[in-house]
């Protein structure tokens, strides 16, 4: 297993292209630190990703894209992980954000090995700030959610614990919540409404597997 | 909250909708495969009850059991 970063970015709907512009964000921050590969847009499909898990042998992954119980997305709502391949997660530490993941492909691919998944049982949902949609970095109110979830793969790449690296996302979302709920103490709108799906992504993102696995 | 049959109940959607009107309405929700959808949007779908409004309804009802258990509160003030 080698220390490299592979990511995948489709982007081809609102959800996607914010996805992939937190990701693409943090490849620019670690650049130069780890190796990297950056599947993006089309390039984020089955046969690139599996040519090379089984040609570079990539310790981490950070999969973005749509998401159902049994599969992982790329490009177009094609699947990139399902339970035909999900061997190939097998003894790697992976971090899929997107829906659901985690309740039946995430629990498949920690079987029986000494790998990672971090995941959701629920949706990840974000609000988006209407006017920052060409700009997702821009977009704070996005952020509140997304930046707490890029944590997860700042942590691993610092050498943390898969749990360790859980648990400074979640300390992360807790702040944003505090941020928020101060807002709400302001009358300002939509606090309440921007609490409720950071909580439901907070008790959604969970460590199946090896909680101990570090990169 | 809600009836047997899994439904929301009229006074579980009035409170889903009476949250989703006080969000800017500039502001859009990205629920993963199901799409992006703007508050006039979500509120449609909570009063058509069907999978998305339902989905929608269920963040509500995890948020409120949150607060109303005291999870929430125990939950912020463990992490300082």
């Amino acid at each position: 297993m080698d220390n490299i970063l592979l990511v995948t970015r489709p982007k081809y709907d609102d959800g996607t292209e914010y996805l992939s512009a937190y990701a693409f964000d943090l490849l620019k921050k670690v650049k130069g630190q780890i190796l990297t590969k950056d599947f993006e847009g089309e390039e984020a499909n089955k046969e690139n990703v599996e040519k090379y898990l089984k040609s570079k042998n990539p310790k981490l992954l950070f999969l973005n894209g749509h998401g159902n119980e049994c599969e992982i997305c790329g490009h177009k709502d094609k699947a990139i992980f399902s339970l035909t391949n999900v061997s190939l997660l097998k003894n790697r530490i992976t971090y899929a954000r997107a829906c659901f993941s985690a309740n039946i492909l995430g629990k498949e691919a920690v079987k029986n090995n000494s790998g990672c998944f971090i995941g959701y049982v629920y949706p990840f949902s974000f609000w988006m700030g209407g006017e920052r949609s060409a700009t997702p970095l821009k977009d704070k109110v996005a952020g509140m959610f997304l930046n707490p979830s890029n944590e997860i793969v700042f942590s691993l790449l610092k050498g943390e614990t898969a749990k360790k690296a859980n648990e400074k996302s979640k300390q992360m979302m807790i702040s944003n919540m505090k941020e928020i709920l101060a807002m709400e103490q302001k009358n300002e709108p939509g606090a309440t409404g921007m609490l409720q799906i950071l909580w439901d992504n907070y008790e959604g993102q969970v460590v199946l597997g090896n909680e101990n696995a570090y990169f | 909250m809600t009836e047997k049959n899994g439904k929301i109940s009229d006074d579980i959607k009035e409170l889903v909708i009476a949250r989703l009107e006080v969000m800017p309405s500039s502001y859009k929700l990205s629920i993963g495969s199901e799409g992006t959808f703007t508050t006039i949007q979500l509120i449609e779908h909570v009063r058509a009850e069907d999978h998305i409004g339902n989905q929608i309804a269920r963040m509500q009802l995890n948020f409120i059991k949150a607060l109303t258990t005291g999870k929430l509160i125990e939950t912020l003030n463990k992490n300082g």
